[in-house]
């Protein structure tokens, strides 16, 4: 699982069948930087590319969520759909502390 | 599998069901000389890695599925144990 913020929706009016109905938020993956400041959204973009991520959980804009990437993404529907990232938390809280040699 | 520092953890209070009562580590990827490397993970733990330890993490999501006990889960990364010495006689 992966750090991001929502920073938008995607809707589909044409889509395959067994996804239709389904909602989809646009996630810019926190960087090292990002994590430093909890759950505060980040001004502006991180410089990794933002992904459209399939959610069930009701994740909104501004939300820091955690996504799985991959294979992963698609094992927790009978048959497997043709997704690659899926919301799999919203995120409450986050207490990180870096380590300093 | 790859080595990683322990550097904090989340709280998620919506969640996929299968991630209930796991707790969730967030952990940096590193090199042989400790630096980090890439972006911070979260993974499950179930070995109780503490803050700033040297964890071995794996992606094997059959595996983590496995042990959170449910095969519709969606989890990827656990934590495969904790490094005590990287080499023999050479704690970290």
């Amino acid at each position: 699982m992966k750090l991001g913020t929502v920073i938008g929706r995607v809707t589909l009016s044409v889509t395959t069948a067994k996804l239709e109905g389904a909602r989809w938020l646009i996630v810019s993956p926190f960087t090292r930087e990002h994590y430093q400041r909890g759950t505060e959204t980040p001004p502006g973009l991180s410089d990794a590319p933002s992904l459209v991520v399939y959610d069930n959980l009701g994740g909104d804009v501004g939300q820091t969520i955690g996504y799985v990437e991959g294979r992963e993404a698609a094992q927790p529907f009978a048959t497997p759909p043709p997704i690659d990232a899926i919301n799999a938390a919203l995120v409450d809280d986050i207490f990180y502390h870096p380590f300093n040699k | 599998m790859l080595l990683a520092r322990v550097e904090g953890n989340v709280v998620a209070t919506r969640k996929h069901p299968s991630l209930e009562g796991w707790r969730l580590v967030l952990c940096q990827p590193i090199s042989n000389a400790g630096e980090p490397e890439g972006v911070p993970l979260v993974a499950i733990d179930c070995q109780g890695a503490g803050l700033h330890q040297r964890v071995v993490l794996s992606s094997d999501g059959a595996a983590a599925r496995a042990r959170v006990g449910d095969p519709h889960s969606p989890v990827r990364w656990l934590v495969l144990g904790v490094v005590d010495e990287k080499e023999p006689g050479v704690p970290v």
